[in-house]
């Protein structure tokens, strides 16, 4: 099975060596290179000067400056902050469709960015969405690239609450800011609009990568049918004629369209993914373009 | 048109077949057990189909669409092994005349809306049927025929003579529609020599009588080679009250006092509750009214007495409910009680100028007495050409030229044409009277004697009232609108010893002065003051205009206006008596005359239908049904190819589906 294959290949690996994470809001007008001196200590980046005020700490008083001006002066450097990057893998059992299934696609480019994280010593923190109790999902600095890789391995589809719910509670519990990437099919009933919203509403640089297996896009249906929701077990009886399978094709493509835009509107970065669409070619073509990774 | 059925399968193969349907609709609930399958979500999918729910029934209907087209395909296989066809009629023959009556009986409305309609409806329907070669020929009769468009091939031409027929208020004679039919289907040869190119052969056609067959039969005609068809119109059962008589007589003794009488027949089979109003003169009152019922197939007559009406226009209008209308009003003229001019021209007869004397007769007549020289005056011959008497008796005596009234010749023959008397006979025994005529009403002659007589002849068209073994006696010729009668013997005359004496014992009779007062009445016109003028629809009608130099015109009950032309001697002939009603005679803007056409004519008003089959013409009875050929249509080729139809329909549906 697919899920037996290595998430990530020597070859890809030794590409997204070369790659890093670019976040548009946290860092937003810093210049080229500055991410480069956080790796070499704390608190070495300059970023201003202001006067001294009684009760500063004398490490920060600029003494070249004070010889040439006589006047006490404090030395401002940036607070260091690293780089939090989320993977959100929607894990609910509509995501087990496909060959490969939607979840290993979503488990590869997890996998991908968050190598990309770690080589760049970033905050990595892999959830899948309503598995709130594992905590032992964040990972920092290269040497954590097999267990992340043996935490992605380990997660399998299992019922999860609503897509709005396990954003919901994902972002009560993660604070910081940073990159989110959501990785989901953002096939649930109650609509995926709120649980964007909420990603929205914490400042967060997000990332939907919309995820659909070639039988969602193209249903290789025919016959008198009763469709059974994997998840919820609701049925829908269709008879496969060409009206219906054209006007499936249209609600689909609506249904696209309408994601597209509301995470458009809201400063979010849309990305529609096929199932069969390689990680590599993702990583180092679309994902660079749209400003994830340079 | 009728359908018709016959099963092309035994009991237990339809057993079978029936059984076909409900498997199909097993199968495909069977089949219709959806294969569950299992998707990542069903939340498009409920998007996808959940306008589609708006019209469910649509889309379940296509989606079954299959099932519906599977179970049509059977109902039609089915519907074919019943072998279903129409069995119709087809119009057998090529040459076709149609005869359509419209007399007065076919106004009546027991088929709406009249039975000349219901003819006319047929007529088409049947031209309908013709095949394009097919050629007829539409014939409209009453008591005359007429053609209304000669043999064509033209289908609407033919339809258009059929709808211009009018209805009439005539009465019925097939004898002429006949004739005509046969003259114009067997057109005789056009000369002697059979060389002729132009000589026609007889050829065979169809004759569709289509009436309410209220003729008389025909007994002296040959068909020859038409093939007649009865088409009976109107209900065998139809009801209707008519008037059939509508007289009035003035009291014998009293002038001034009148009666009316009214013969009213229902021929229906229930009794009918009859009003019958008298008007006078067109008022909006009622003159008398009566009221009765009238059993089944009864008759009730009622008397109306007038008194103190001396002349009007009296019409009886019956208020019932039913088939005919025309009969159900009449008419009559009550000219005042003048007693008519009478010229008796004798040497002298005693007995002839006592019966004239006697009291009705005075009352009918003023009757003057003139010798045979007399006819030699310009007196005479002015009064004689203007009319001045109604009756001239000419006694043993006769005018050099006939004059402009009717005559009575006793003992000497007219000067006119056709008119001779044999050699004389003695003592000739009356062998035969005819008691029918009206001069001969209540004229009993067997008994009586006479000494000598010279047997008649007379023109034709005369008739013979009485005779003794083939030698006339006395007879009635008509002359140029006048009746001309003359008695073979005198009445009085020299006897054999040599005095003037009695020739005859009738004088001695009740039944001369009868006969004389019958003479007057009829030929006179006297007594006519209350029964002259009156027609029947159809009757010709002789009319005078009274001065010459005037225009004449004569105006129909409807208002119809006509100007009779033609006419000799001031008298003209008027033949447009179709229409029921009084009839006004106009000369130089006033009123000169009036005459009343009735139709007074039991065949016309028994409307029940004449049965099918009952008609005879020339002792052959004429069918009813044999113009129509039984013919099938069959349908199950049609069923077959439609099944053939479905079948691909079927066929495309389902690739269609696999398709997708």
């Amino acid at each position: 099975m697919s899920t037996a294959l290595p998430l990530l290949s020597p070859e890809l690996l030794a590409r997204l060596q070369r790659m890093e994470l670019v976040s548009r809001k946290v860092f937003r007008g810093r210049m080229k290179g500055e991410r480069r001196s956080t790796r070499k200590g704390q608190s070495v980046e300059f970023a201003d000067f202001r006067n001294y005020v009684p009760g500063d700490d004398l490490r920060f008083v600029d003494w070249n400056t004070y010889a040439r001006l006589d006047r006490l002066f404090l030395k401002l450097f940036l607070e260091e902050e690293d780089l939090h990057v989320f993977a959100l893998i929607d894990a609910s059992r509509s995501m087990d469709f496909g060959d490969p299934t939607k979840l290993y696609f979503a488990k590869q480019l997890a996998a991908a960015l968050g190598f990309v994280g770690l080589v760049r010593s970033d905050r990595v923190r892999i959830e899948t969405l309503g598995n709130s109790a594992d905590r032992a999902n964040v990972f920092r600095g290269r040497q954590s690239l097999w267990r992340m890789l043996d935490y992605l391995e380990s997660i399998t589809p299992e019922d999860t609450p609503s897509l709005a719910e396990a954003v919901k509670s994902f972002c009560l519990r993660n604070s910081g800011r940073g990159i989110v990437v959501l990785i989901s099919d953002l096939m649930d009933k109650g609509g995926y609009e709120d649980a964007l919203r909420w990603l929205v509403a914490r400042r967060m640089d997000v990332y939907v990568v919309h995820v659909l297996a070639a039988e969602e896009l193209d249903p290789p249906l025919e016959g008198d049918l009763r469709l059974v929701d994997c998840e919820d077990a609701d049925t829908a009886e269709i008879t496969a004629t060409g009206a219906l399978m054209a006007r499936y094709r249209r609600t689909l493509a609506a249904f696209v369209d309408g994601a597209s835009e509301f995470c458009t509107r809201r400063g979010m970065v849309y990305m529609r993914a096929s199932n069969e669409t390689s990680v590599e070619s993702l990583m180092t073509g679309y994902l660079r373009q749209r400003g994830l990774v340079r | 048109m009728f359908p018709e059925w016959s099963s092309a399968l035994v009991w237990w193969q339809w057993v079978i077949l029936a059984a076909v349907p409900p498997a199909v609709v097993l199968l495909y609930f069977l089949k219709l057990k959806r294969t569950p399958l299992e998707v990542p979500s069903t939340y498009l999918w409920h998007k996808s189909i959940e306008d589609l729910n708006v019209n469910s029934l649509w889309q379940r209907l296509r989606r079954n669409l299959l099932l519906l087209l599977q179970l049509l395909l059977i109902a039609l296989a089915m519907l074919a092994l019943l072998q279903p066809g129409w069995r119709s009629q087809i119009l057998s023959g090529d040459r076709f005349i149609f005869l359509i009556d419209n007399s007065a009986s076919m106004n009546a409305t027991d088929v709406a809306p009249s039975r000349l309609a219901e003819a006319k409806r047929q007529v088409l329907e049947l031209i309908g049927e013709m095949d394009s070669a097919d050629v007829a020929m539409v014939v409209s009769f009453s008591d005359t025929a007429r053609v209304e468009q000669t043999f064509t091939g033209n289908r609407r031409e033919l339809r258009a003579a059929v709808e211009a027929i009018e209805p009439t208020e005539r009465r019925t004679s097939l004898v002429e529609a006949i004739k005509v039919s046969s003259g114009l289907a067997n057109p005789g040869r056009s000369g002697e020599d059979i060389t002729d190119e132009r000589v026609a052969e007889a050829l065979p056609a169809k004759l569709f009588i289509v009436s309410d067959g209220k003729f008389p039969d025909v007994d002296d005609l040959a068909l020859g080679t038409l093939d007649a068809v009865y088409i009976p119109i109107g209900q065998p059962d139809a009801a209707n009250v008519a008037i059939v008589a509508f007289d009035t007589r003035r009291h014998s003794r009293q002038d001034d006092r009148l009666q009316a009488f009214a013969q009213m027949v229902n021929f229906g089979s229930e009794p009918v509750v009859v009003d019958a109003e008298l008007f006078l003169d067109a008022q909006s009152e009622p003159f008398d009214v009566a009221r009765e019922t009238i059993p089944p197939n009864g008759v009730w007559s009622e008397p109306f007495p007038m008194v103190g009406v001396e002349s009007g226009v009296l019409e009886l209008r019956l208020s019932v409910e039913d088939a005919l209308e025309v009969d159900n009003r009449a008419w009559t003229i009550i000219n005042p009680p003048e007693p008519v001019p009478v010229l008796v021209v004798s040497p002298g007869n005693e007995p002839l100028q006592w019966a004239l004397t006697t009291g009705p007769a005075r009352r009918l007549a003023s009757v003057q007495v003139e010798p045979p020289e007399f006819l030699a005056t310009d007196t005479y011959r002015q009064q004689a050409a203007g009319r001045a008497w109604s009756l001239l008796i000419y006694d043993r005596c006769g005018p050099e030229t006939m004059p402009q009234a009717n005559t009575l010749f006793i003992g000497s023959v007219p000067k006119h044409p056709g008119w001779s008397a044999g050699p004389r006979i003695e003592a000739p025994m009356i062998v035969d009277a005819d008691p029918a005529h009206p001069l001969m009403q209540f004229v009993t002659v067997d008994q009586e004697l006479i000494a000598a007589a010279t047997p008649l002849s007379f023109p034709s068209g005369g008739s013979v009232l009485i005779d003794a073994g083939d030698q006339p006696l006395l007879a009635i010729a008509p002359r140029e609108g006048f009746e001309d009668a003359v008695l073979g013997f005198e009445l009085v005359g020299v006897r054999s010893d040599g005095q003037m004496g009695l020739r005859t014992t009738w004088p001695r009779r009740l039944s001369f002065a009868v006969f004389l007062q019958n003479c007057v009445e009829y030929l006179g016109g006297a007594g006519r003051a209350d029964s002259a003028n009156r027609y029947r629809p159809g009757e010709s009608v002789t009319l005078e205009n009274p001065d010459p130099e005037q225009s004449f015109q004569v105006r129909s009950p409807r208002g119809k206006v006509t100007n009779p032309r033609g006419g000799t001697q001031g008298r003209f002939q008027f033949r447009e008596t179709t229409e029921v009603g009084e009839y006004k005679v106009e000369s130089g803007g006033s009123t000169a005359g009036r005459f009343v056409v009735n139709l007074f004519d039991r065949a016309e008003s028994d409307v029940a239908t004449r049965a099918q089959g009952a008609i005879r013409i020339g002792y052959v009875e004429i069918p009813d049904d044999s113009g129509w050929e039984p013919t099938r249509t069959d349908l199950w080729k049609g069923l077959l190819l439609l099944g053939l139809a479905v079948l691909l329909l079927e066929w495309y549906t389902y690739t269609r589906r696999i398709r997708l």
